[in-house]
């Protein structure tokens, strides 16, 4: 385990002295054919839910049908209204705004704890935060279910999100971005005697802008994402999530009462939000990601 | 690094690590201690714990339904892994050789990142639907008779086509790092020796890649684990005939349908060892291999 430290420091100096090589070669015209195949497979799936999230019935039995209808108002409507997922989406919005701002919060501390503190058995602590990587939700959600029941929290917000609001992942990301502050600004700071808010607020913060956006796309994604936590701890459909939404519409389109193109509509509304982060912030996004890789 | 510990109050930094080291003690410690703990117990609604022993991990032991989804699980983590690692490294390597579009290409086959895997669930439902499916008619005109409500081997196909599709844009991501990562000089020299086209991919690219897949193969293997929950849920219920009753979903089940806490609890333990050795793995080798830079 020492030797996961040592390496994370390794990694560190690596990407600091990192250079992104341009590549310049021509790409031979079958190259272009093959990809457009390709990325219309992994379009493809998504394409046919928003078209037929347009139409009036869900029935596209032939690649012929796949021509967008002119019941879109009414069936986002009906998803939003009629089945909720108006208020699903707002649950999980607030879900994961808690769990993202929680985790920012609560994870910036750790890390400027951890870097620029001197803590005795720092290693070990660190470690101790690094070792729940070994504890996801799926080892421990039947002990976890009867702790939410003895806190009462149970189908409240409480539930699906505390439990999420340490992070492993989020520390880590942070601590490496810390340590690849160059050590002249932080002796600067020494010199100048600023106290450890003012760092925190007036150099950490805005030095590492980029790593803070990317690292709360990647928790926002996470935590709208989530299916299993939510399924188990929320009965109530007021207080649902829009994930295990889908599942409620699931179970009433295998069972002959909606419409697929209903269904098809609740999937795509699902989809929107963390679609549409990635995409405006895939820049820092990116970047944070090359950060994570250990 | 010791010049960076410009704070030393003890009160400060404790304070300041406190909310991470509760969170994790209280709903990540705890639990799990709770999960080992329930594993020596017979335990279930409305019942006092009893002490049984080792005899949930006996009953593990010998019975074969278990035996069968440990097995299934790990198939199935051969399968989406391999998958995977083959259509997204193939993406890459396209994305990396041509000049013009690559960024709009990049963004069109990462974007499964951000796809909540209910939502893909859903999507597969609808395109694969034995009767209604888009995709139906087409396949069935190949020669197969679609029907993987009923049919066990084709139920297991669709749930891994539905996860590798999910998890092609994350390992593009890390993929195309790792890619460009490369020096120019060795391509060039590649090209001079003759080398061209995908035996430049797995001769020359592969090799050097070496960190990045490793740690991509033991991602999606947690993932195939863990994360594929709400496909199996949506899509066969773990069904036909268990046919895709992965341990997770196993485990689901037993605790929350079956309310055997105790055999659950048992179960979640095997899971937090497959997660524990597999991270194990990751360290040592990521560790070993790590003078390839990154």
């Amino acid at each position: 385990m020492v030797q996961l430290l040592q390496y994370a420091k390794r990694q560190a100096n690596a990407l600091r002295s990192d250079q992104t090589t341009e590549t310049t070669h021509d790409a031979r015209p079958g190259t272009h054919l093959q990809l457009w195949f390709l990325v219309l497979l992994v379009v493809f799936p998504i394409v046919v839910a928003v078209i037929v999230s347009t139409k009036e019935t869900g029935v596209v039995t032939s690649l012929g049908d796949l021509l967008p209808g002119s019941y879109a108002v009414e069936n986002y409507r009906e998803a939003l209204v009629d089945y909720r997922f108006g208020r699903f989406m707002w649950n999980s919005l607030a879900m994961s705004l808690v769990i993202v701002v929680g985790k920012l919060i609560v994870s910036v501390f750790a890390a400027m704890a951890i870097v620029y503190y001197r803590i005795p058995y720092k290693d070990l602590v660190f470690l101790f935060i690094l070792f729940t990587l070994l504890l996801p939700v799926p080892v421990r959600f039947i002990p976890l279910f009867q702790l939410m029941n003895d806190l009462g929290w149970s189908n409240t917000i409480l539930a699906i999100t505390v439990p999420y609001i340490a992070s492993a992942t989020t520390v880590f990301i942070l601590r490496q971005h810390f340590l690849s502050i160059p050590t002249s600004i932080v002796e600067t700071a020494k010199i100048d005697g600023v106290g450890p808010l003012r760092f925190m607020l007036f150099v950490l913060l805005p030095m590492s802008k980029g790593v803070l956006v990317g690292v709360s796309i990647i928790m926002f994604v996470y935590a709208w994402n989530q299916y299993l936590w939510p399924l188990i701890v929320i009965d109530s459909e007021a207080n649902q999530v829009a994930q295990v939404g889908l599942q409620l519409l699931q179970g009433d389109v295998q069972g002959g009462q909606l419409s697929w193109s209903l269904v098809m509509a609740g999937s795509t509304l699902t989809l929107l939000p963390p679609l549409l982060l990635m995409i405006v912030f895939r820049k820092p996004l990116l970047e944070t990601f090359s950060i994570q890789q250990k | 690094m010791s010049t960076r510990e410009i704070f030393d109050s003890r009160i400060e930094s404790g304070l300041l690590l406190l909310p991470t080291l509760l969170v994790s003690i209280v709903f990540l410690y705890y639990p799990t201690a709770l999960a080992v703990r329930t594993s020596f117990f017979d335990s279930s609604f409305g019942q006092a714990d009893e002490f049984v022993g080792l005899k949930n991990y006996l009953t593990l032991l010998t019975d074969s339904g278990y035996h069968s989804s440990l097995l299934l699980s790990v198939l199935f983590a051969a399968v989406v892994v391999i998958g995977v690692i083959a259509v997204s490294l193939y993406l890459t390597f396209l994305i990396h050789e041509v000049d013009t579009g690559q960024g709009l290409y990049l963004i069109s086959v990462i974007w499964p990142y951000a796809l909540p895997p209910a939502v893909g669930a859903l999507v597969f439902l609808f395109i694969a639907h034995p009767t209604l499916g888009v995709l139906t008619g087409p396949i069935e005109a190949l020669g197969v008779d679609v029907d993987w409500f009923n049919n066990g081997p084709q139920a297991f196909v669709v749930v891994a086509l539905a996860a590798i599709w999910k998890q092609i844009g994350y390992n593009v991501i890390f993929m195309i790092a790792a890619m460009n990562n490369i020096p120019d000089t060795l391509t060039e020299t590649a090209a001079l020796d003759g080398v061209s086209g995908v035996r430049r991919l797995v001769s020359v690219y592969v090799p050097i890649m070496t960190p990045t897949l490793f740690f991509l193969v033991i991602i999606n293997t947690i993932y195939a684990f863990f994360g594929t929950f709400a496909f199996v849920d949506l899509l066969t219920s773990g069904g036909p005939s268990n046919a895709t009753n992965i341990l997770i979903f196993d485990l689901y089940r037993e605790g929350f349908s079956f309310f055997n806490f105790g055999v659950a609890s048992t179960k979640s333990v095997v899971l937090f060892l497959v997660v524990g050795v597999l991270m194990l793995v990751q360290f040592r080798v990521t560790d070993k291999y790590s003078y390839y830079g990154g």
